[in-house]
C-alpha cells in the first residue's frame, strides 16, 4: 500500500489497473479525458498488460466495450456528458447482454447551454437502463468503488454493467491524498474473471442479444434484469464486508454523517456531499440537530436503509444537484416514493442546487435548515432552486450584455 | 487549515506551482486538496488554482473565494479586472508576487492591504534555466512562506516534476532553481482573519419568457471588445536599425496583430497581441526583441 496525491481521473486509473483489466476502448471528451490518458500511458509503458484502443465514437467505443465483456475480458471504459448521450443507445442495449462491464462517467452539465462543470443530468439520464450505479464523494471512493464493481457486477448473482461516477473538476481534476492498495491484495479480493455465464468462444458460437417479439419474453428478460438489480445489493454488502476487512475501508449503499440523533437531514450525493456535511457541523454549533445521509448506490435503489435512516426525522430535505425539466429533482421523488407508506415518515421538502457545478454557499445551506424548521412546524414548502441575490445580478449583466430583450 | 489560491496566465505553469506546494505539505504529513480551475484552455489566459492545508481532513469542495495567502505568478494580473488575484484576500493575509520592484512599490501603486512579498521569479529562472519558466520558483517560494520542511519541497519538485518534463529533461536544474527561490523567502507566521461570509440571501426565480430566458446572444459583433492584449507576457518590439521590412513577422502573425506604417515597418497592435512571440522567431534579421511586460508597466 502507498499513498499519495491524486486526482479523482487518476484514482479511476489506478483503480483500473488495479482491476487488471485486459481491453479499454476509448474516446476523449473532458473532464474525462486524463483517465484514458493516464491508461494510455501504461498500457504503451508496458505498466499495465492491456489492449487500449481509440473508438471513433462513444456509441462504437460502448458498443465494442459491451462485445469484449461478452467474450470474457475484463474491460473498461469511461466517457462523460454528451459523449455518455451519444452512446446512450448501447447503454441500454450492453445493459440487456448482461455483461460485467464496468465504466466510469466524470458528470458534467448536459447542453444546452453547454457547459463543462458537473451535475449529475447525464448520469440520471442512464438511471432505468439497468446499469448499476455507484456515486462518489472522494477520490478514495473512486479507485475503491472501481475494484468493488468490478466484483459485483461479476458476481453471478448479478451480471449487470457497473457506471461509476464522479463529479468533473470537484472531483476529475482536485488531488487529494489516496491510498493505493497492494495489487497483490487487490487480486486476492477481485481475482481474474472466469466467467460460466454464456461468453462467447471461437469453439462455442452463440447468439446474444436476441429479439424477442411479443411482450411475454420481454417482460420476462426485462423483469429478470430488474430481479438481478435487487439481488446486487445484497451481494454489495456481502462483497463491501470482505472489503472492509481487507482493506480497513467500508462503504455501504448508504452513509449517515451526524444522522443517528439528527432532527433534520440533507439528502445529497457525489462530491458536494463533503459541503453538506460541513454545513452540517455549522448546523449543530447553532444548536440545530443536523445531520446528511449520502447515497452512494442510486442504482439499485436502496430503499430500505434510506427509509431505516429517515424515519422518525422531523424534516428531512433532498438536495438534488439535477432537474428533471418539468417535475424537479429526481432523488427527491425516488426518496418520497420509499418513504410514502411509512408510518413514521418526516417532512420532505426538495432543494435543486449546484446545476453546472454552481457552488452552494454556506448562506444557501442556512436556507435549507431553516426551511426544514418552519416545514417542521407549518408544513413544507418548495420545491427552491438555491440561487442567492448575487447571482441573479450576476445573469442580469450578462442578459443585459447578451441585449435580450425586456431585462431592465 | 491555509487557503491558498495561485493566479497566473495558461501556459505559466499554475496548475504545477500548485501541485509543488500541494505535495510538499503532503509529503511532510498535511493534509491537502489541490485543485486548478479553467474552462475553455488557452495560454495566456487568466488561470487560478486552490490550494488548502490542514492538520485536519478537509471538509472544503471546488474554488477558494476568501484565501489566507495569494500567489500572483504574472503581475500584469494586478490590473485584471477578470482575474481579480486579490479578491477576497482576508485580512492579514499574504501576496507572493513575482515582479523586480519592491514591496513598497507594488503596495503604493495597487493599493494592495495585505502584507506583500516580492521576489523576481522570472529573472531567477532566466538566469538559472535561461528561459522563463514560472511553475517551479512559484510553487518553492509559496512553500518557503508557508514554512514546508526543504526536504519535503525538495522531493514535492522531483516528483510532480518526473512527471511533466519528458526523459526527465533539464529535472536537475529545475529542482536547484526551487531550492535557490525557496531559500530566498522566509517563512511567515499567517494568521488571518475569517471574513464574515459575503451575505447574498437566497432568492426566488421567478419565470421569463424565452425571448430572455435562452441561452441566445442577441448583440452582434462585440467580440472585438474582448482585447486579448492583456494576455502578454512578453511583447515583440522591433529594432527599425536591423529590420529589412521583409514582411516575414506580418506574414508569420497567427491573429493578424501586424500592418505596416507609413515607412513600410511593421508595427503591431498592442491592444490585441497576445505575446505568442511567432514573430520572434519568424525574423530573419533578428530584429524584435522580446520584452518583459512588466517592464513597459
Amino acid at each position: 500500500m502507498k499513498r499519495d496525491m491524486l486526482t479523482g481521473n487518476a484514482a479511476a486509473a489506478w483503480g483500473v489497473r488495479l482491476a487488471e483489466v485486459d481491453y479499454v476502448p476509448a474516446y476523449p471528451i473532458t473532464p474525462q479525458t486524463e483517465i484514458i490518458e493516464t491508461l494510455a500511458k501504461w498500457i504503451s509503458d508496458g505498466m499495465m498488460d492491456a489492449r487500449f484502443v481509440s473508438m471513433d465514437s462513444e456509441h462504437s467505443m460502448i458498443t465494442a466495450a459491451g462485445a469484449a465483456s461478452a467474450t470474457g475480458a475484463r474491460t473498461f471504459t469511461a466517457t462523460s456528458s454528451q459523449g455518455l448521450l451519444y452512446g446512450f443507445e448501447m447503454i441500454y442495449t450492453v445493459a440487456g447482454w448482461r455483461v460485467p462491464l464496468v465504466m466510469v462517467n466524470v458528470s458534467r452539465g448536459l447542453s444546452s447551454p453547454l457547459t463543462l462543470e458537473p451535475d449529475h443530468n447525464d448520469i440520471f439520464a442512464i438511471r432505468d437502463s439497468g446499469f448499476l450505479q455507484i456515486h462518489c464523494e472522494t477520490c478514495q471512493e473512486v479507485l475503491d468503488s472501481i475494484i468493488l464493481a468490478y466484483r459485483l457486477a461479476e458476481d453471478e448473482q448479478v451480471l449487470l454493467p457497473v457506471m461509476v461516477n464522479m463529479d468533473g473538476f470537484y472531483l476529475s481534476f482536485t488531488r487529494e491524498p489516496v491510498e493505493i492498495p497492494d495489487p497483490e491484495e487487490v487480486r486476492e479480493f477481485l481475482p481474474p474473471y472466469r466467467p460460466k455465464h454464456a461468453f462467447f468462444m471461437a469453439s462455442r458460437p452463440m447468439a446474444q442479444g436476441v429479439a424477442v417479439l411479443g411482450g411475454s419474453a420481454y417482460s420476462y428478460f426485462k423483469y429478470q434484469m430488474h430481479l438481478a438489480s435487487l439481488k446486487a445489493l445484497e451481494v454489495y454488502g456481502e462483497i463491501c464486508a470482505e472489503f472492509e476487512k481487507k482493506f480497513h475501508r467500508g462503504y455501504g449503499p448508504v452513509e449517515g454523517y451526524m444522522l443517528e440523533d439528527a432532527e433534520y437531514a440533507l439528502v445529497m450525493a457525489g462530491s458536494f456531499s463533503t459541503l453538506g456535511k460541513k454545513a452540517v457541523k455549522r448546523a449543530r454549533d447553532r444548536g440545530i440537530r443536523a445531520g446528511l445521509l449520502k447515497l452512494r448506490l442510486l442504482r439499485p435503489f436502496p430503499e430500505a436503509y434510506i427509509r431505516r435512516a429517515l424515519e422518525g426525522k422531523r424534516a428531512v430535505s433532498v438536495l438534488d444537484q439535477n432537474i428533471s425539466v418539468g417535475k424537479g429533482g429526481i432523488l427527491y421523488s425516488e426518496v418520497a416514493s420509499c418513504l410514502f407508506n411509512s408510518k413514521k415518515k418526516p417532512v420532505l421538502l426538495s432543494f435543486i442546487g449546484g446545476l453546472g457545478g454552481k457552488n452552494i454557499s454556506p448562506q444557501e445551506f442556512e436556507f435549507i435548515f431553516e426551511k426544514m424548521i418552519e416545514a417542521f412546524e407549518g408544513g413544507p414548502s418548495g420545491p427552491h432552486l438555491l440561487y442567492t441575490e448575487k447571482e441573479w445580478d450576476d445573469i442580469s449583466i450578462l442578459k443585459r450584455t447578451a441585449e435580450k430583450e425586456g431585462d431592465a | 487549515m491555509l487557503s491558498l489560491r495561485v493566479h497566473g496566465r495558461g501556459g505559466q505553469g499554475v496548475k504545477v506551482a500548485s501541485r509543488i506546494l500541494g505535495t510538499a505539505a503532503f509529503l511532510e504529513g498535511f493534509y491537502v486538496q489541490d485543485f486548478p480551475l479553467y474552462g475553455a484552455e488557452r495560454r495566456g489566459a487568466p488561470i487560478a488554482a486552490f490550494v488548502h492545508i490542514s492538520e485536519d481532513p478537509i471538509m472544503e469542495r471546488g474554488v477558494i473565494s476568501d484565501p489566507d495567502m495569494v500567489v500572483v505568478m504574472d503581475e500584469t494580473l494586478l490590473q485584471d479586472a477578470g482575474a481579480k488575484p486579490l479578491s477576497g484576500l482576508r485580512t492579514n493575509g499574504v501576496v507572493l508576487i513575482n515582479t523586480s520592484r519592491t514591496p513598497e512599490e507594488v503596495t503604493a501603486d495597487h493599493g494592495v492591504e495585505a502584507q506583500v512579498v516580492t521576489l523576481d521569479m522570472t529573472k531567477m529562472s532566466l538566469t538559472m534555466l535561461g528561459e522563463s519558466i514560472l511553475s517551479t520558483p512559484a510553487g518553492s517560494a509559496a512553500a518557503g512562506i508557508v514554512g514546508i520542511g526543504e526536504e519535503y519541497l525538495k522531493e514535492a519538485a522531483e516528483r510532480v516534476l518526473a512527471g511533466i518534463l519528458s526523459e526527465g529533461e533539464g529535472l536537475d536544474e529545475n529542482v536547484k532553481l526551487a531550492l535557490s527561490v525557496f531559500r530566498a523567502v522566509t517563512p511567515l507566521d499567517i494568521k488571518t482573519v475569517e471574513a464574515p461570509p459575503e451575505a447574498s440571501p437566497v432568492i426566488i426565480v421567478s419565470f421569463e419568457p424565452a425571448q430572455i430566458s435562452s441561452p441566445t446572444i442577441n448583440a452582434l459583433g462585440n467580440s472585438p471588445l474582448r482585447r486579448t492584449g492583456n494576455w502578454r507576457v512578453f511583447r515583440p518590439v522591433w529594432n527599425h536599425k536591423v529590420c529589412t521590412k521583409c514582411m516575414a513577422c506580418l506574414a508569420r502573425c497567427p491573429d493578424g496583430c501586424i500592418s505596416l506604417d507609413e515607412e513600410g515597418f511593421p508595427c503591431v497592435d498592442y491592444e490585441n497581441c497576445k505575446g505568442c512571440l511567432i514573430c520572434v522567431r519568424a525574423c530573419p534579421a533578428e530584429g524584435i526583441e522580446k520584452v518583459r511586460e512588466a517592464q513597459v508597466l
